[in-house]
């Protein structure tokens, strides 16, 4: 009954808010075979919109009361099938409705009267009953239980719980008092009540629940799980199924564990944003019963609510009063809630009511925020005066950009031409596409189907109280989900996917779409007047930086939102990657010609072996994979923010907002699942963060254009045979075809053929195979790239940058950017020009001669005259690049000289090579930068030295230096009669030591270090080969012994990073520090935590590494530590030389230590560069971390005595002593980047 | 990245690193990309949840070179010896060939010398070679002493080879043993004791080796004279009749070879060693309690006569891996994850019923049901697995 008591509630209320009130009804309806005649037409839910399964259910419950009223029939005949039926459901309301009858019963007269009515009725009966009846009426009572049973368990799954049921004697005859005892008492009153009441019981949660924002906090994954789930819920509008679900979980105590004080606010907001104020007080019933106290946005939803429904002031004083007395500021609900600017306008008419003269604070007015870094503080210096660059595009053109952006990000996907050669549209091909449309269309409409299919189980697991995947399904259209599976099927690779991959590809798919923004109107207005910063042809009032004028232009954007846990991502992928594969089929006739023409599946899921362990695959059928060869449609489809920007990108602002338009980016591209990073950076103020976001800003402004010449000659290459040697992969024409397939094993199947022979056979074909998909995957990757360059070519196009979690900054576009090999790099020039200048030429000429690898040892000036002399080749290789004396192709890298060639070629021929304006970007190279760090954070004078710290007049080559010291060391072991010593002789040179010399500083061990060298030997045609292994073994201790001989302080400092290192991870956190620039950083290895996903196709199980939960891997934070802190340094060193340059009106790009720039300005990007660096180091930078350190790890009174937090204090307090090295030197030192 | 038809291929090996993602380099050598650094590939997030079942192939090489520290076990009482040589060399006068694996103190070896057999020893343990090296002296030339492991012939992670670990090729040139046509029979016999850690993967490594005839069967059907443990010997040779037992091992024993078991000696009368060839006190008494069978492996003449070749064999064992994943399933489940082919006409033309279980087959019968898929006229396309799903082992 308590449906009705329902009805009268909400008409009491003058308004009927609760759509579920009739599902309830509806269980009745089934029982009473559609009594009622009133349908629910408020509930639109999908979720409901079928209800195929419970037919089953409501035929089980028609055979039942067939036979009660069978039975009655036998015993007695006045009782009528209604009346059963009525009480029936009679007796189900008070399960229905709450653990506590009693306080069911009263809420209504006629509620409590049926009740009354059932009993006597019943008693009634037994009187009447006679003896040789009694034994029918235990069957009919048997069968009414199970009947009663069937009515509950539909009522349960068709109804949504609306009341809760509070676990609090206390609490639960306070509301039941409410309900029976003043019917007409408003519930505000009740709430202004029970707001007085102060909780009684402080749970864990309570206590965990403001630290919830914290990093500390640990969400376990259920938690994250609940909140995700609420919060699609109230996205997809399935607020009563959310409320259902908070008090499903509510009501047990061991699930009401999870609930933290975020779920319940957010389901109270929900009703506050409907002006439900019934089930708001339900919910605050509920709070008050988990023993919660309630916060500001608590209130904030309550007051909103009752300013929506217009309440009277004294409720809302009683309110305000309450919440002073919780020590909540009234001004705390403008300024700490995010609320919209409706929201806060009925929050602020309820706060008025009560004080009429109450005046919110202004939106906080960013404060004129200023970074306190002493490295910055030129940049954001305000004299002299500067004039930062623009770009050479007018406004309109911009404009005109904006739009093309725009179109595409809202298209999510963009459909490129594939530069694969053409194919004949024989019949063939014709009929291959055209079997594919139809089969396409197919698909379309069993996708569909399956779907709702699947969306309907879910919703009934949601009512069930289940954490089901209803909401998620529900985010986007389903016509958008129908059209993402189909691209997954397209794309799945001939030999198939892992499930769990495509689930997680699928899953994070979903994700990033439901977070595309939609004010695009005000976007645009916002960054049409943002572009008058950038255009050539406008002016603004006061020159700043991109980021500043677009905070000038309005106000911070609403936080963004969390990510779902991994376990949701995989879940629902694997349920879409599911349905997949139950709605695509296709007739068997493609795979076999003469079979009947029945329908097979496309995918199959099969299962690989790793070892002993097994992968799930989700794999094509090969007719299928065929049929899209045969069809050979040669279009690629991206996702939108896979490729470069037709626009300006979005300055960033903060750690969440900034690049592309619509799609939601990171600023710092952190590892899935995990959210430390992003935590450190909310909780960061937000002036702190300037540097970096200025900085990734500057680098994503740069505007790029393709170089047609080479794009041309590469594609020329790439539709012909390829060249490898060029890095142009060939075609799979060009693979080794496999001996005999084993599609056609005529000859493996010959009975004279003998096994050593077919198994010879076996190992050719996996050798051949082997190649092949190599060849593949190489020209894959070659593929998108080519296209999207052609795609981009006659555009300027940008590449928004973010950063990984130590900093270094990376493009976001992944195929076509300028951080790939050296055929990526020549594809690109910029698209503002600069004239040449005086020594630009000059420049143009070193560069080529750096690229070609040779007088690595020379001085600038030979190098020019180097180029110089070679003019006549440098000039055939511009004219003839194909055809001429290819002198480029012997180049270290081929086609970054080609290109330079041609630039050169054009400039010399201008009438005036001062005034040829040039495109062409010019690079400057770190010698061994992570070296260079460390023997500035040392002060090491030697070491200085061979990483040209130090001015010379020739460049000094470290990795020489090492192979000379090495070579020192031998021969003292070879006098000493070492054999191995001996053999080495004449074998050391500058190449067998170079990676290893390279990568130590980023922490290579000597296992690593090892092979490393061991491959270097094995190149070495006339070295030994038995003596590989001990002669790798003991260089590479001499290489480690050299440079700790000439870096004596970088190994001190190494050391004692890691040290460090361990030592924190020891007392149980990840190691943490803020670069220079104060970027704050964390590094995520943990313990690997396993997750498990049940059920399906199969069980997916997966570990991350990146569970806060867990302890820190030590292993990894230990050996991680030292590489990655230098990271952090070179990242600051780019950032800083990346903003001096642009407030110089420099255009500037970097990978990593490579900086870029035009080649008139590369004098000036070298004075800057080492201007920084200089700057950089003259921090104290080891002291600083040290203190940071100390101030992190060791402060905390609760553990300082622990035996681990004394060690670290004591290693952090012995910062490794520096050299005599003058930093200052580095100014004057030509080759510090050359 | 939606991209038709063309696949990166590399994709599948999901790698156990977070942030190399999908293209990283395992062991059959998928190309990793190297000029885009691995974080860049995917512009918002860089992390793949990592599939814990990759890691295999990491560990399967660094494994091989750990095995000084393995224990062994090793022949100590003359009178197990004895027994051995009766079985072996029965009432023969005649100068057979043995091969001894990890003969350790040489018991075994020198009742073998005196029965007037001629014995190669090879062991991984180099403490005990002197011994050998000198027993080897009195018989002038029987005994031939290699260092060398022969349950790690031919590691699958080619890198450097260092003794005791090395290739069968290596070895038999060594040796001056020619290779001999599957047809004939073998030129010699091994007898080993399998390791004690690992019999498991010892087994499926040689069982590969057999169906592919490399290694050692390169040089002809080789007898295999092994201890094994009671419980790994009784399951190798199970079949339908005693279903708890049963695996894929045992169908691909049974199928490959004839096995013979020729006698069961307590592990009382084997000693321990661990590595430097200390004799190590045995702690386990369960482990004492058990039994070791000595068993007697002769591949099958006729193995290859059929449809199963080396050139195909690694179908059959993916097809049976598979199968024995979920023993209790029935095979109909099964097929659709192996075959394309319609799962009702290949349980018809077996002759088996649709609700056959996976336990219920005989060895015999998954011979027949592969051959039967092989072999099928009408299809384009047999099996679903491909040389990308290679399965690794060991």
């Amino acid at each position: 009954m308590s449906a009705v008591r329902w009805g009268r509630g909400a008409a009491g209320f003058g308004r009927a808010l609760w759509p579920a009130g009739t599902p309830g009804l509806l269980a009745e309806e089934g029982a009473l075979g559609g009594v009622w005649g009133r349908k629910r037409s408020s509930t639109a839910s999908p979720c409901e919109q079928d209800r195929r399964k419970d037919w089953g259910h409501a035929e089980l419950l028609e055979v039942l009361k067939a036979r009660v009223r069978q039975l009655q029939a036998e015993g007695m005949a006045e009782v009528t099938v209604k009346r059963v039926a009525k009480r029936v459901a009679v007796a189900r309301a008070p399960e229905a409705g709450g653990a506590q009858p009693p306080r069911q019963a009263p809420a209504g007269a006629k509620g409590a009267g049926a009740k009354g009515a059932a009993a006597t009725l019943s008693s009634r009966w037994a009187q009447k009953l006679d003896s040789d009846q009694q034994l029918m009426e235990k069957r009919k009572q048997r069968l009414e239980g199970k009947l009663q049973k069937r009515v509950e368990k539909g009522a349960w799954q068709k109804q949504l719980r609306l009341e809760p049921r509070l676990l609090s004697r206390k609490l639960a005859s306070q509301l039941q008092h409410w309900e029976q005892g003043a019917p007409r008492s408003p519930w505000e009153e009740q709430l202004a009540q029970l707001l007085q009441e102060a909780p009684h019981r402080l749970s864990s949660e309570a206590a965990a629940a403001p630290a919830d924002r914290g990093p500390e906090s640990r969400l376990e994954g259920q938690q994250q799980r609940l909140l995700s789930f609420f919060e699609c819920c109230l996205l997809t509008g399935h607020l009563p199924l959310a409320h259902h679900v908070l008090v499903t979980h509510h009501s047990k105590s061991q699930q009401q564990r999870l609930l933290t004080l975020s779920m319940y606010n957010m389901v109270m907001l929900g009703w506050a944003r409907q002006g439900s104020f019934k089930e708001l007080t339900y919910v605050f019933f509920m709070l008050k019963d988990a023993g919660l106290a309630p916060d500001l946005q608590s209130y904030a939803a309550a007051l909103q609510c009752m300013g929506r429904l217009d309440q009277d002031a004294g409720t809302i004083r009683r309110c305000l009063k309450q919440m002073a007395q919780d020590g909540l500021q009234l001004q705390g609900l403008f300024t700490a809630v995010p609320l919209s600017a409706e929201e806060r306008a009925e929050l602020l008419r309820a706060v008025r009511k009560a004080k009429p003269t109450f005046t919110p604070p202004r939106p906080p007015v960013p404060p004129p925020q200023v970074n306190t870094s002493p490295l910055l503080r030129e940049i954001y210096a305000k004299d002299p005066a500067v004039s930062y660059p623009r770009l050479h595009l007018s406004l309109k053109e911009l404009q005109g950009l904006f739009q093309q952006q725009l179109r595409v990000e809202m298209a999510t996907t963009i459909t490129v031409e594939s530069v694969e050669k053409v194919p004949l549209l024989t019949k063939e091909v014709l009929h291959a596409r055209k079997t594919l449309a139809g089969l396409r269309t197919r698909w379309r409409t069993a996708l569909y189907r399956e779907l709702q299919e699947t969306k309907e189980s879910e919703a009934h697991a949601a009512r069930e109280g289940r954490l089901s995947l209803f909401p998620y399904l529900c985010l986007l259209s389903e016509k958008e989900v129908v059209r993402m599976l189909l691209q997954t099927l397209q794309a799945l690779p001939a030999q198939g996917e892992s499930l769990l991959f495509l689930a997680h590809e699928l899953g994070l798919r979903v994700f990033k779409r439901k977070q595309l923004r939609n004010e695009v109107q005000e976007l645009e207005q916002r960054y049409s007047k943002y572009l008058h910063l950038l255009a050539s042809d406008t002016q603004v009032a006061e020159p700043c930086l991109p980021r500043q004028h677009w905070e000038a232009l309005g106000v911070p954007e609403a936080p963004h939102e969390q990510p779902w846990p991994m376990s949701v991502v995989v879940q629902l992928g694997k349920q879409l990657a599911e349905v997949l594969v139950r709605a695509a089929q296709m007739p068997s006739s493609l795979a076999a010609p003469r079979s009947p023409g029945t329908l097979i599946p496309v995918l199959y899921h099969v299962y690989s072996f790793r070892s002993f362990r097994q992968i799930g695959i989700l794999k094509p059928h090969p007719a299928f994979t065929q049929l899209l060869e045969t069809a050979a449609e040669r279009t690629l489809t991206f996702e939108s923010t896979d490729v470069p920007m037709l626009c300006p990108p979005l300055p960033w602002t903060s750690p969440h907002s900034g690049a592309f338009l619509l799609s939601p980016t990171k600023m710092m591209r952190s590892v899935e699942g995990s959210q430390q990073h992003q935590l450190l950076l909310e909780r960061c103020p937000p002036a702190e963060l300037h540097g970096a976001l200025d900085a990734l800003t500057q680098l994503g402004n740069c505007a790029w254009r393709v170089n047609g010449r080479v794009l041309d000659l590469v594609l020329q290459l790439f539709a012909d045979k390829g060249c490898p040697r060029l890095g142009v992969p060939a075609p799979p024409s060009e693979a080794p075809r496999p001996p005999e397939g084993r599609r056609a094993p005529n000859r493996c199947l010959l009975p004279e053929v003998s096994p050593a022979e077919k198994a010879e056979m076996r190992r050719e074909l996996a050798r051949r195979l082997k190649v092949a998909r190599e060849m593949q995957s190489l020209r894959a990757d070659a593929l998108y790239r080519l296209s999207l360059a052609r795609h981009l070519r006659h555009r300027v196009f940008w590449l928004p940058h973010n950063m990984d979690f130590r900093g270094r900054t990376y493009p976001c576009s992944p195929h076509f950017n300028h951080l790939g090999s050296d055929l990526a790099r020549a594809l690109l020039e910029f698209a503002q020009g600069r004239p040449l200048g005086p020594h630009g030429l000059n420049w143009l000429k070193i560069h080529l001669v750096n690229l070609t690898g040779l007088k690595k040892r020379e001085s600038l000036q030979a190098r020019r005259d180097y180029a110089d002399e070679l003019m006549e080749d440098i000039l055939d290789s511009a004219d003839r690049p194909m055809t001429g004396r290819k002198w480029w192709m012997e180049a270290d890298e081929p086609w970054q000289a080609l290109a330079c060639c041609m630039e050169v070629a054009r400039a010399v021929r201008a009438p005036d090579p001062a005034a040829y304006v040039s495109h062409f970007p010019v690079h400057q190279d770190g010698s061994c930068n992570g070296l260079q760090h460390y023997a500035a954070l040392g002060r090491d004078s030697v070491g200085a030295a061979s990483v040209n710290l130090l001015p010379s007049d020739l460049p000094q080559d470290v990795y020489s230096e090492v192979a000379a010291q090495v070579e020192v060391f031998r021969r003292q072991d070879a006098e000493q009669g070492v054999q191995v010593a001996q053999v080495l002789e004449g074998f050391i040179s500058r190449k067998v030591v170079k990676q290893t010399v390279m990568t130590v500083v980023y922490g290579v061990t000597r296992y690593g270090g090892r092979l490393q060298i061991e491959k270097r030997l094995r190149e070495i045609h006339d070295f030994p080969q038995d003596f590989v292994w001990e002669a790798s073994h003991y260089l590479v201790r001499q290489v480690f012994n050299s440079l700790q001989e000439m870096f004596s302080g970088t190994r001190s400092i190494q050391r004692w990073l890691t040290e460090s290192a361990r030592l924190i991870s020891h007392t149980g956190s990840a190691v943490e520090w803020v670069t220079p620039l104060g970027i704050p950083i964390i590094q995520p290895y943990h313990r690997d935590s396993k997750v498990m996903i049940k059920g399906g196709l199969q069980s997916l199980t997966f570990s991350s590494s990146v569970d806060t939960s867990q302890k820190p891997n030590t292993l990894k934070q230990k050996n991680g530590f030292p590489p990655n802190f230098i990271h952090s340094l070179d990242s600051s060193h780019m950032m800083l030389t990346a903003l001096h340059c642009y407030r110089k009106g420099l255009t500037f790009v970097s990978v990593h230590d490579c900086f870029w720039t035009h080649a008139a300005d590369v004098a000036v990007m070298n004075q800057v560069c080492r201007e920084q660096f200089v700057r950089l180091h003259s921090q104290p930078i080891l002291h600083n971390l040290s203190r940071f350190l100390i101030e992190r790890f060791c402060s905390d009174p609760r553990t300082s005595k622990s035996i681990w937090v004394s060690r670290l204090m004591d290693t952090l307090l012995s910062v490794p002593k520096t050299g005599t090295f003058n930093l200052e030197q580095v100014k004057h030192s030509t080759y510090f980047f050359s | 990245m939606w991209v038709p038809g063309v696949g990166l291929l590399s994709r599948l090996m999901l790698s156990a690193m977070t942030r190399a993602g999908r293209f990283c380099i395992l062991k059959s050598g998928a190309v990793r990309l190297m000029d885009v650094p691995a974080g860049n590939r995917r512009g918002l997030s860089d992390y793949y949840p990592h599939l814990m079942p990759s890691v295999g192939f990491g560990k399967s090489s660094s494994r091989v070179y750990r095995c000084r520290s393995e224990t062994k076990r090793y022949i100590t009482s003359p009178r197990v010896a004895e027994t051995l040589v009766r079985i072996l060399r029965g009432k023969r006068k005649s100068c057979q060939l043995f091969l001894e694996c990890n003969p350790g103190p040489g018991i075994l070896t020198r009742a073998l010398l005196e029965s007037g057999a001629k014995v190669i020893a090879l062991e991984s343990d180099e403490t005990f070679i002197p011994q050998l090296k000198s027993l080897g002296k009195k018989v002038n030339g029987r005994l031939e002493v290699v260092y060398c492991d022969f349950f790690k012939l031919d590691p699958r992670s080619r890198g450097i080879l260092t003794p005791p670990v090395m290739t069968s090729d290596m070895l038999f040139q060594y040796l001056g043993i020619e290779a001999q046509p599957w047809s004939k029979g073998a030129p010699l016999k091994a007898i080993g004791i399998l390791p004690p850690k690992n019999e498991r993967s010892a087994l499926w490594k040689l069982l590969h080796d057999l169906y592919s005839c490399t290694s050692i069967y390169k040089y002809g059907r080789l007898e295999l004279n092994l201890f094994i443990s009671e419980k790994e010997c009784r399951k190798i040779m199970a079949n339908p009749q005693n279903p708890s037992l049963y695996q894929a091992l045992s169908v691909l024993c049974q199928i490959a070879c004839g096995i013979k078991l020729l006698h069961t000696e307590s592990c009382l009368s084997f000693g321990t060693y661990t590595a430097n060839g200390q004799l190590a006190k045995q702690k386990h008494r369960e482990s004492l309690e058990q039994n070791l069978c000595f068993i007697q492996l002769t591949p099958h003449r006729n193995l290859f006569a059929g449809t199963l070749t080396p050139f195909n064999y690694d179908v059959f064992f993916h097809m049976l891996r598979q199968c024995f994943m979920k023993r209790n399933a029935k095979l109909i489940d099964h097929l659709h994850s192996l075959s394309p082919i319609d799962a009702m006409h290949i349980l018809k033309q077996i002759k088996k019923n649709k609700d056959v279980k996976v336990i219920d087959m005989y060895p015999e019968d998954f011979q027949h049901l592969f051959e039967t898929i092989e072999c099928s006229k009408d299809d384009n396309y047999k099996w679903l697995y491909d040389d990308f799903m290679e399965d690794v082992i060991i």
